[in-house]
């Protein structure tokens, strides 16, 4: 097990090194840099700016320098200091805009996928055993329905029907006089009565999909004759179904959940976006677009990174629930 | 002697002389002000000593402003909504507008402002100011001259990445100062546009620096400025001021709450990358008053709700949680539901003119690579063919439902320089006509797919490039366009791009023909980028502008003669001092160009809207919505009160 955890770390830091490569070479690809998109901007706004300026921006800025040497700076500063580089945009550090923000994603997202598992498995498990019943078809037709509608628009319908029945505009994830303040009892109680509308819209799809592919799975195993055999020695129906074909049928689940939280952060954008919400999503997505690239080169990393350690947390639960994997290696 | 009149109709007002001064010259007072109370929200901080008394804060003579309906109540918070990431001009529109001088709200006249009163000398090349007295920064600490000449200093440092009039490589300015409250702009050449330029938006770019507050980041005046930067984190002093100093309106101007302003309000929460509001109090000291000396805002704190989502602004202000917002929301698409929820939202729509001619600018590339192209695109014939094919009625019926008039790129009806001739023309649906004059720019023969062929036998194939982002009736109206030309022979091509590659296309004098909208529609002196080659804007002859501008010499090409007899007029134009001459000459570029029609205009820009809760007063219906001649801004919204 010791072996294994460590030939899977060494792999890690390799994987997140590359990452790091691709993830600036990517943010470079575009015509142009952060400054040719500010003057466009500033352009569209009906504002000129002297090119003698910009050239001492960008000389400051370091942008007219080779990509080896940028990249080099930036991964070197990282290393060294921690320091992620600055936001062109907001004239700070990366690390003092990233984390506030990071944190809002995973506390958000995790919660999507608390329910989406709370939610989805027992349903799944239900459609699986009682095959064909109404309940099954009724976890059918949801499950496609919720599968079908993009999240995005879920998130408007939700949005248009809060104003149109109860005159409430949802947006953001904290009332007003919350926004600022540090977490205390009565911000969490006020996070909660405001995430609930982005969990359920981030949670439905992947509801729906953790719902099909648990009957599915668990359908194949239903058939096979270990459960028969459990059947036949008279356990109990609902020990003879927890106890064994669940935890077999949980494992194409538990080995994707290294994907769920990018997969989350990526989908979540544009609901982001539409609800307004602070996280790391809007901020890829306008980083991107200013290219201000050491933020965008910061936060694909850090999904990167976030990537490779769900993978890391999800080879360790599936050896801790299916022993085949656990002692394979011996 | 060359002397000016200020426009002063509506400010009481006593002749004041100033001594010492030779020149003629009428000047805006106030008489004291009478004992006034003070803004209730104060009122605590003064009795507690905290705050000096109204009368210690106020100059000896505030502007006084005519309130638009009638004299306001105190209170209230103005509730607004901003995207997070590039949206510093919403603010700068908003409460930022404060420079020497200001606009009329009818923008005509330029009134004062900052600056009680001015002179010009006879060859326009020196501008005499006089500061109210006993102005102060939003710290209570004085302005004076100081740091007028603090600012021109920043400007001319070549390491202070920013760029104004003060520091126009054609014709710098240098400040004299004559005492605490005058001083003087001195040019080398003359500068007839200084007044215009310092009552728009970019003359808040000579006002914006305190001494007292930034000399401390600058290694002139502070030894240890090095030090306190990378003690900060900064790589160099410059980055370091430009985060804490930031000139006229750059983002990071909203950033840093310790910046002192003039402004109405003062930051109290900052725009920042994670920022969920921002948020602004009223400014104890600032300078304005109304007709009864009640000291102005009216409105005690704004609100501005910072978010990437226009849906929830949208349903903010149909929820009526928005007080007045014109900026982001006031779509085409938006117009019918917020028309429709003016009862629920309890909110009013007002109109918004735009200072833009036409919808759509389409602008050939006179500059072209391919001798071909260049010369077919310089023919005014072709230009005229391609103008008559077009079916403007088609495009605004279904584009604009309706709403706006075939128009070519010229001076808008609500302008002086509106000529009737020179916005029509060309503009009638007439494809036989079109063809005649297709022809007669060498467009004879038609290939096997229908498309005229060029002199070198290839299809007439013109590439246009777009941002739909920006502006996404431009891809409906060029998608007609297209279908209407094609039934002339003409083949367009629509090419969809970012706007990063829209501008890096440019120098590489990579393109066929772009669109964008018609800017100079009533700046018409201040914007003239399709009636000439004026600047990097005049992407129809990019190589020209660059032999005007002289900004990027290593693309620059020789104009033709019309070009360059444009070129001289507005070069006149810029130096001469008296404003009807400048009128004059601005007519005879816009002769020119209405002669050769470089670019080819739609329809007129529609105008948009604005929503404003019905409890907000003295806002003007309408408003006109210009860069230059900033919105709400130049509307005075420090006198706007809550019923």
């Amino acid at each position: 097990m010791l072996g294994f955890i460590i030939s899977r770390l060494i792999s890690m830091v390799l994987t997140i090194w590359a990452i790091s490569l691709v993830a600036f070479a990517i943010i470079q690809l575009p015509p142009g840099d952060y400054l040719t998109t500010y003057v466009a901007t500033l352009s569209a706004s009906g504002d000129r700016v002297d090119p003698r300026v910009i050239e001492a921006l960008r000389e400051q800025y370091g942008l007219g320098q080779p990509f080896i040497v940028q990249y080099w700076k930036w991964v070197s500063g990282i290393v060294t200091a921690g320091d992620f580089g600055q936001s062109f945009e907001w004239g700070r550090p990366v690390t003092e805009l990233i984390w506030g923000r990071l944190g809002n994603s995973i506390l958000l997202e995790g919660l999507a996928v608390i329910v989406m598992w709370f939610v989805a498995l027992p349903i799944g498990v239900y459609a699986a055993v009682n095959k064909y019943s109404l309940g099954d078809y009724l976890a059918t037709i949801f499950g496609f329905l919720g599968l079908a509608i993009p999240n995005f628009l879920f998130a408007l319908v939700l949005m248009y029907l809060g104003y149109a029945w109860f005159g409430v505009v949802m947006g953001g994830l904290f009332s007003p006089q919350f926004e600022g303040a540090h977490w205390s009892f009565a911000r969490v109680l006020d996070f909660l009565s405001n995430a609930w509308a982005p969990v359920l819209v981030l949670a439905t799809a992947g509801t729906a999909q953790l719902i099909r592919v648990m009957r599915a799975n668990l359908l194949d195993e239903l058939r096979k004759p270990y459960v028969t055999t459990a059947r036949a020695k008279g356990l109990p129906e609902w020990r003879v179904i927890l106890k064994y074909p669940v935890r077999v049928a949980l494992n194409p689940l538990v080995s994707t959940i290294g994907w769920l939280l990018p997969t989350l952060v990526s989908s979540s954008v544009i609901v982001s976006v539409v609800m307004n919400l602070p996280t790391a999503g809007p901020m890829l997505l306008r980083s991107l677009t200013t290219q201000d690239m050491y933020l965008a080169g910061t936060l694909i990393l850090l999904l990167g990174v976030l990537t490779v350690i769900g993978t890391l947390i999800s080879d360790l639960i599936l050896a801790w629930i299916d022993p085949r994997i656990r002692y394979g290696g011996e | 002697m060359f002397s000016r009149r200020l426009s002063t109709a509506r400010m009481p007002l006593r002749a004041w002389a100033v001594s010492g001064l030779s020149l003629v010259v009428l000047i805006a007072a106030i008489g004291p002000v009478s004992a006034q109370e003070e803004p209730p929200m104060l009122a605590d901080r003064v009795a507690s000593g905290e705050l000096p008394p109204l009368a210690e804060r106020l100059p000896s003579n505030p502007l006084v402003v005519e309130p638009y309906e009638s004299i306001g109540t105190y209170g209230g918070v103005w509730r607004m909504g901003m995207r997070g990431g590039g949206d510093n001009a919403l603010i700068a529109k908003t409460v930022g507008y404060e420079g020497l001088v200001r606009w009329d709200r009818q923008w005509q006249e330029v009134v004062p402002n900052l600056a009680a009163s001015w002179e010009v000398n006879e060859d326009a090349t020196e501008y005499t100011f006089t500061l109210r007295e006993g102005l102060k920064w939003s710290d209570g600490e004085p302005y004076t001259t100081r740091d007028i000449e603090f600012t021109a200093a920043m400007f001319h440092d070549p390491e202070y990445p920013a760029n104004s009039f003060i520091n126009d490589q054609n014709n710098p300015a240098t400040v004299e100062i004559i005492d605490d409250i005058t001083f003087k702009y001195v040019f080398e050449k003359p500068n007839g546009m200084l007044m215009d330029t310092l009552a728009s938006i970019n003359g808040t770019m000579a006002v914006s620096i305190p001494y007292h507050y930034c000399s401390q980041f600058h290694p002139n005046y502070n030894p240890g400025a090095e030090q306190l930067a990378t003690d900060a984190g900064f790589q160099s002093w410059a980055l370091h001021m430009e985060d804490k100093c930031a000139w006229g309106w750059e983002t990071s101007r909203w950033t840093n709450p310790d910046l002192p302003n003039i402004y109405a309000w003062k930051i109290t929460e900052p725009l920042s990358g994670t920022a969920a509001r921002v948020r602004w109090e009223r400014n104890p000291y600032y300078w304005k008053v109304d007709t009864d000396g009640n000291q102005l805002p009216y409105i005690d704190e704004l609100d501005m709700r910072v978010s990437e989502s226009l849906e929830e602004l949208t349903l903010l202000a149909l929820n009526g949680q928005i007080d007045f917002q014109d900026r982001h929301i006031a779509t085409n698409t938006n117009q019918a539901v917020f028309f429709d929820g003016q009862d629920q939202g309890d909110y009013r729509l007002g109109s918004v003119v735009r200072s833009v001619s036409s919808s759509l600018v389409l602008q050939l590339n006179f500059n072209h690579d391919d001798p071909v192209k260049q010369e077919l695109f310089q023919n005014r014939d072709f230009r005229i063919g391609l103008s008559h094919a077009i079916d403007r009625e088609e495009i605004i019926d279904v584009v604009f439902i309706g709403q706006g008039e075939p128009f070519q790129v010229a001076p808008r009806p609500e302008s002086h320089f509106y000529d009737e001739e020179m916005a029509k023309q060309y503009t009638e649906f007439d494809p036989d006509l079109a063809i005649e004059h297709l022809e007669a720019a060498g467009l004879t023969e038609i290939g096997a797919d229908g498309i005229r062929l060029m002199s070198n036998g290839e299809p007439t194939r013109i590439t246009v490039d777009v941002i739909a982002a920006l502006r996404p009736e431009w891809i409906d109206i060029l998608e007609l366009m297209q279908l209407h030309l094609a039934d002339v022979g003409i083949q367009i091509e629509i090419n969809n791009i970012d706007r990063t590659l829209f501008y890096d296309k440019r120098p590489g004098n990579d393109y066929d023909a772009q669109v964008w909208a018609g800017d100079g529609g009533l700046d018409v002196m201040q914007e003239p980028r399709y009636y000439f080659p004026s600047g990097a804007e005049s992407v129809w002859a990019f190589k020209w502008q660059a032999w005007y501008t002289g900004a990027t010499p290593e693309i620059a090409e020789e104009p033709v003669d019309w070009v360059k007899e444009q070129m001289a007029l507005y070069t006149q134009l810029t130096q001469e001092g008296d404003p009807d001459v400048r009128e004059d000459l601005m007519r005879e570029v816009l002769a020119i160009a209405k002669e050769n029609f470089p670019v080819i205009g739609v329809s007129l820009m529609p105008d948009g809207y604005y929503i404003a809760r019905n409890n907000l007063r003295n806002v003007s219906d309408q408003l006109i919505d210009a860069w230059l001649f900033p919105q709400p801004g130049g509307y005075d919204p420090q006198q706007w009160y809550f019923e």
